[in-house]
């Protein structure tokens, strides 16, 4: 099989020309879009969190990395698509109502494509009844939110309750995450997970979906 | 701030053994208008209500030291807003500055901004010039000129994300950028130096520092940081409260002497990362601990954060980062008598 070292070192370095160069070249020599994405990208992207966790790694470095693999995700998503594959679990990300801070949101969205979930950012100051609509649009796996105000954490347990309002709770598994949210918080307003670190959420993730693959044949 | 409680912060500065240890506090928009029982708009709309909140404050919690003190400013807004940043407000919410930059490449056309004229600025200066008598009757005086830091202006101007990743993308522009935000900036302090001759200290926030590595921060923050605390003043004082081990071996080379951290290391580790010669204002856990915890956990906090320093100068206890909000008035009461019942 076609050697994915390249790849994955130009994902880690976060040299997007680089990575979407190794991809083409990876899937002109034959490797099927499944294996560049379970031997490429996710271990490369499983290493950048573990660099940034280890704190080798900062902020600018995991944007680059997540970057490069948004790029090569683009060359992916047709292939994968004709192939009938199925990413891990579908997310839906957003910044709770009232908050306008997207880093961590972002970067949470960014780990978690790279661990091959596929993702709908609903974007910032998203209210509790665009999160329900969107699931209701598409249902999904797990719903992510994501507040940087203490002032705007309160809006975390109006969307859990929103959802349980639809008669949607039990239908997806609701992660929570931002500055000022410990485990604490999150036990307090019924949500089934807390990430301390966007790194750290691929993980939480997956223990939430019972998955371990980065994606499903 | 008094002239008494300025003396003990440049004598923390300079190194002298006090006892008990000083306590100090950065309060603005996040606690004290909440704290006092106003909305955050009115404490930014309404200088009586700004004034009223700030004297309770300071009749309150005499023993303490408030930085800046009498802080005149607009949340994240204030600087923005001068390069033309639209404000967002909420009656009772942290006010956000939308950002003006939609590429890297926009840049070549932005303009440093004149802080006489532009944005919320010239309303920061008249409120204090406005309340000047009043502070000055109460005892204290204007001592720092006060502005978010470049990075943190950059962040607002460009989002924080788009600002980082440009920074490996388009390092030139990048630093063009933190050229005319630097440029202001120095400009900026110098026009509060002038309009209040009392100023004696410089004060720059800037989170954004604690997201990059040294050698980032080397390129995109240290040369910009030296050049607004080249201003010759006592106090040169820096608050991150995000990481702050890759840049603290720096801080000292860009002026600094006073630095507010967060709660991610601990008081020892930065008197080893800065060679104690910077005096530190730290770090019981602002919201686990004196916004959420009990008295009794805040007394508890402060004795484990000092029990492990033997060489207790530069240092001035305070929380890791400003003033949370709803901190209770008890759990600061239990952090300043623990100060002193343990340091005296």
């Amino acid at each position: 099989m076609h050697d994915l070292s390249s790849l994955r070192k130009a994902v880690i370095e976060g040299e997007v020309s680089a990575s979407t160069a190794a991809a083409r070249l990876a899937l002109e020599n034959g490797v099927q879009p499944l294996d560049l994405m379970s031997q490429g990208i996710v271990p490369a992207m499983a290493e950048v969190g573990k660099l940034f966790e280890e704190g080798e790694y900062f902020v600018p470095e995991l944007l680059m990395s997540a970057r490069a693999t948004k790029e090569i995700f683009q060359i992916l998503r047709p292939l994968l698509a004709q192939t009938g594959a199925q990413p891990t679990a579908h997310v839906v990300l957003g910044t709770v109502r009232g908050d306008l801070h997207d880093i961590g949101k972002n970067l949470v969205a960014a780990m978690l494509e790279g661990g091959g979930f596929e993702v709908t950012d609903l974007g910032v100051d998203v209210p509790p009844e665009a999160f329900v609509a969107a699931v209701k649009k598409n249902p999904v796996e797990i719903v992510g939110l994501s507040a940087l105000l203490t002032t705007t954490m309160p809006a975390m347990k109006a969307t859990i309750e929103a959802f349980r309002a639809a008669g949607l709770r039990d239908q997806v598994k609701i992660m929570v995450g931002g500055a000022p949210i410990t485990q604490k918080y999150a036990d307090s307003i019924g949500a089934d997970g807390y990430s301390e670190s966007a790194a750290a959420t691929v993980e939480l993730a997956r223990r939430l979906t019972g998955t371990c693959h980065g994606v499903s044949p | 701030m008094n002239d008494q409680q300025w003396n003990t912060l440049v004598a923390a500065v300079r190194g002298e053994t006090l006892r008990p240890l000083p306590t100090a506090f950065i309060i603005d928009s996040p606690w004290l208008p909440n704290w006092a029982g106003h909305t955050i708009l009115d404490y930014f709309t309404d200088d009586r209500v700004f004034l009223e909140d700030n004297l309770r404050a300071i009749r309150t919690f005499p023993e303490t030291i408030f930085l800046p003190g009498f802080w005149s400013e607009y949340g994240m807004c204030t600087e923005p807003s001068a390069f033309g940043s639209v404000s967002m407000w909420g009656e009772d919410e942290f006010p956000f500055a939308k950002k003006v930059l939609h590429s890297p490449s926009e840049v070549e056309r932005l303009e440093k901004p004149d802080p006489r004229k532009n944005g919320l600025l010239p309303f920061v200066i008249k409120r204090l010039q406005h309340l000047q008598p009043q502070i000055e009757a109460a005892g204290h005086k204007i001592r720092f000129a006060v502005a978010r830091g470049p990075l943190n202006i950059a962040s607002f101007l460009m989002g924080t994300p788009e600002f980082l990743e440009a920074t490996r993308t388009d390092p030139e522009l990048m630093n063009r950028l933190l050229d005319i935000i630097t440029d202001f900036l120095v400009e900026w302090v110098a026009y509060q130096r002038e309009v209040f001759p009392s100023i004696d200290g410089i004060m720059l926030l800037d989170d954004i520092v604690g997201f990059i590595s040294r050698r980032d921060f080397e390129a995109f923050g240290l040369p910009y940081l030296r050049r607004v605390y080249s201003a010759d003043v006592a106090v040169k004082f820096f608050h991150n409260d995000a990481p702050c081990k890759a840049s603290a071996p720096l801080l000292e080379s860009a002026g600094i002497n006073l630095l507010n951290f967060g709660v991610q290391h601990t008081l020892a580790d930065m008197k080893t990362w800065t060679s104690n010669r910077i005096a530190l204002v730290g770090n019981v856990p602002p919201r686990d601990v004196l916004a959420e915890g009990t008295a009794e956990d805040v007394k508890q906090s402060v004795g484990e954060i000092l029990s492990p320093i033997e060489d207790r100068t530069r240092l001035i206890v305070s929380c890791g980062g400003g003033m949370p909000p709803h901190a209770p008035t008890e759990n600061i009461r239990a952090l300043i008598s623990a100060v002193e019942e343990l340091t005296r």
